[in-house]
């Protein structure tokens, strides 16, 4: 792939590798052309005839999906012609779309609206009665199908065909009543169907997980890292903008870790993160305690067991950043004057090893390869805990800081095994979810979600990618980061 | 800026009259209150609240939700009128309707009406003219949780019945389908279909 071809697109000039589409060009140049059917993620189909561009030199306009670039070649994407074929394009596309708006859950990110105010403004001179079809149809586990909304850009059913290989959806009879739709006895229902939903530029496909939750505009994005998996997802968080209440999840482009999608299991990534379900204050033996005097009862917890740091055991999981990773080690080092007896605790049913093909991998952490890198770089000797709890009870511990999972899912004997430290005495427990368990410890202390905390994760791969923090859902919160602050100051 | 400079000495107003036309805005006063006393002349206060003032019909009193003619409520939950709001005190939570050709509607509607600025931008925000502004102006009240109307209370306001009466019922044209449509819709499950 080493031959190249230079072009020139509105008078730049670009030179791509051989074989590269326009509109592939003039997404390097950052040119945006309308486009429906055509998704980066997948293969060309050429069917919303959408993406009109003028080539020197062609009689008529041409779609710059389906069109390789030739060397020498002169693209015009802005003039009077390409915009009246962009304009007229998109009435035949609304010909028989229907006026569903203000139900939809796709406006406000919907490409049909977006085009609309870009290309479009027209008033349309269709006379005829729109083409009605079903609606509202149950089409799997996560997702609702409105064929009168579709536009018949085809992008799910290449989705389901080249990524992940099921197949069951298709393009049903002709002309103006092709519809969308299932094979018969079929269900969309794999690990990644929302991704269809994403894909889907108008609101033909909806997600019942966020169906009639919110509207689009109330939502901010932050640009975070999902933390369902050890594949590290680069995506986008969408909270509420005046309540703390987070909706939903979405991918964002990262060819490197995750391409174009991610994983459903993954999309639950934040209903943990919400307040109902979240360890809101510090409890001190079952009762509640403020956080002004956290400081000061972790402190003499500490101070309790300081210069015996063989008699204080650090239990960690590989869901914490890099960040508090050190942190936490740094500053037991600096308090107890060397470092404790350190375990890892692990999902006992974990296969580590296990990929699904696609995105998922069976290390359920988020940041293990960072664990250990840490671990590596204090010549830490770690213990693994997976199932077996021996090694922790046999140390005769006076002191336990168990930093627990944030994601309990992820943790198949979680309720099990949390249990088995309730049961050691003088344990001090990190956790974020709401859990009858944390009232059984000494001391139980909430973290900070994924969510709101700036720090790394490194992925399998050893790609290490940055989090980016939301503001906090109980204002008062401090974390790993300020306790240990506090009490070294 | 000019600036008119007012005397405040007593015996200067008195040399410009201050008596007289004191004497003369009394005889306006006692005059008009004789006439309508007497009923000689139309009285403009009006014994409120023995007697209500009429507003015009565009008069943007307290809200009221319309209904479809089938008594159904006649909102999608589309949130517009939320958005739209500048006192933010429209709270709506959407749900699945039972009904395919309606789909959406509000479960939750409710209007804190001590926020409400009265500005009628919900009603014209409204795609379906589900949210109306209504004649009633006269509000007054105790308890607290009077003042965050519910979706039953904005659908059926007892109180003004008479006065909204037909009004609550939108004729505005219908968007849902009639099941001999929906019947004729083709079915791409059926394998006896004859196809197109």
């Amino acid at each position: 792939m080493s031959e190249t071809v230079t072009l020139t697109i509105d008078g730049k000039e670009v030179t791509v590798p051989k074989g590269t589409s326009i509109i592939e060009a003039t997404e390097i140049l950052g040119v945006e052309i309308p486009r429906f059917c055509w998704h980066p993620g997948l293969s060309v189909a050429g069917v919303c005839r959408f993406c009109m561009v003028k080539i020197e030199g062609m009689p008529k306009l041409q779609i710059a999906c389906n069109t390789t670039c030739t060397e020498g070649m002169k693209v015009i994407t802005v003039s009077d012609e390409v915009k009246d074929a962009h304009k007229w394009a998109l009435e035949f596309h609304l010909i028989n779309h229907p006026l569903d708006c203000p139900i939809c859950d796709q406006a406000g990110e919907c490409e049909l609206q977006n085009y609309y105010m870009k290309v479009g403004r027209y008033s349309s001179q269709m006379d005829e009665d729109k083409v009605l079809k079903p609606k509202a149809l149950d089409v799997g586990d996560n997702l609702v199908l409105d064929t009168e909304r579709c536009i018949l850009c085809s992008r799910c059913v290449r989705f389901e065909d080249e990524v992940t290989k099921t197949s069951s959806l298709g393009i049903f009879n002709r002309g103006d009543h092709s519809i969308v739709g299932t094979f018969p006895n079929r269900k969309i229902q794999h690990n990644y169907s929302y991704n269809i939903v994403d894909i889907c530029p108008v609101g033909a496909f909806t997600a019942k997980d966020f169906r009639f939750k919110c509207r689009v505009w109330f939502l901010n994005e932050t640009k975070t890292i999902c933390p369902g998996c050890s594949t590290g997802c680069n995506i986008t968080l969408y909270e509420h903008k005046n309540q703390r209440q987070y909706y939903r999840l979405k991918p964002r482009k990262n060819m490197e870790v995750n391409g174009h999608w991610m994983c459903d299991e993954g999309r639950t990534m934040y209903e943990h993160l919400n307040a109902t379900n979240r360890l809101a204050v510090p409890t001190i033996a079952g009762k509640h305690l403020s956080w002004n005097l956290l400081g000061k009862e972790f402190k003499q917890k500490l101070e309790n067991v300081k210069g015996n740091a063989d008699k204080v055991a650090l239990v960690l999981t590989p869901q914490y950043t890099n960040e508090e990773y050190e942190n936490i080690l740094t500053s037991l080092k600096t308090i107890l004057g060397n470092l404790p007896k350190i375990y890892v605790w692990r999902d006992s049913a974990e296969k580590i090893d296990d990929f699904d093909g696609i995105l998922m991998r069976g290390d359920r952490n988020s940041n293990s390869k960072g664990l250990s890198q840490i671990l590596e770089k204090h010549a830490a000797q770690a213990v693994t805990l997976s199932g077996d709890f021996s090694p922790l009870a046999s140390s005769s511990a006076n002191l336990v800081l168990v930093f627990g999972p944030e994601i309990e899912k992820s943790y198949s004997q979680f309720a099990n095994e949390v249990t088995r430290f309730a049961e050691l005495s003088n344990v001090i427990y990190f956790g974020t979810t709401l859990n009858p368990i944390t009232k059984k410890f000494s001391l139980a202390i909430p973290t900070k979600v994924f969510a709101e905390k700036n720090g790394t994760f490194i992925n399998f791969k050893g790609i290490p990618q940055k989090l980016k923090a939301n503001p906090l859902v109980f204002p008062a919160m401090k974390g790993i980061e300020d306790i240990f602050a506090e009490i070294k100051a | 800026m000019g600036y008119i400079n007012v005397s405040k000495d007593p015996e200067k107003s008195l040399k410009n009259g201050y008596l007289s036309t004191t004497l003369l805005g009394l005889g306006q006063t006692i005059s008009v209150f004789a006439k309508q006393l007497f009923k000689l002349e139309e009285s403009v206060t009006i014994q409120w609240p023995e007697v209500e003032y009429k507003y015009s019909e565009r008069f943007k009193g307290a809200h009221f939700l319309t209904k479809r003619p089938d008594g159904q409520v006649r909102c999608t939950a589309c949130f517009l009128c939320a958005t739209n709001c500048p006192a933010q005190c429209i709270n709506i939570v959407a749900g699945q309707s039972s009904d395919n050709g309606i789909e959406k509607y509000p479960v939750r509607f409710e209007i804190d009406i001590l926020r409400c600025v009265f500005c009628g931008f919900c009603e014209e925000a409204c795609p379906v003219d589900a949210i109306r502004l209504g004649p009633e102006y006269s509000m007054a009240g105790l308890p607290e949780q009077k003042w965050v109307y519910t979706k039953d209370y904005l659908l059926n306001r007892s109180e003004i019945k008479k006065q909204v009466g037909a009004k609550q019922v939108s004729k505005k044209e219908e968007n849902t389908k009639d099941a001999s449509v929906m019947s004729s819709l083709p079915n791409i499950h059926k394998s006896s279909g004859s196809g197109h």
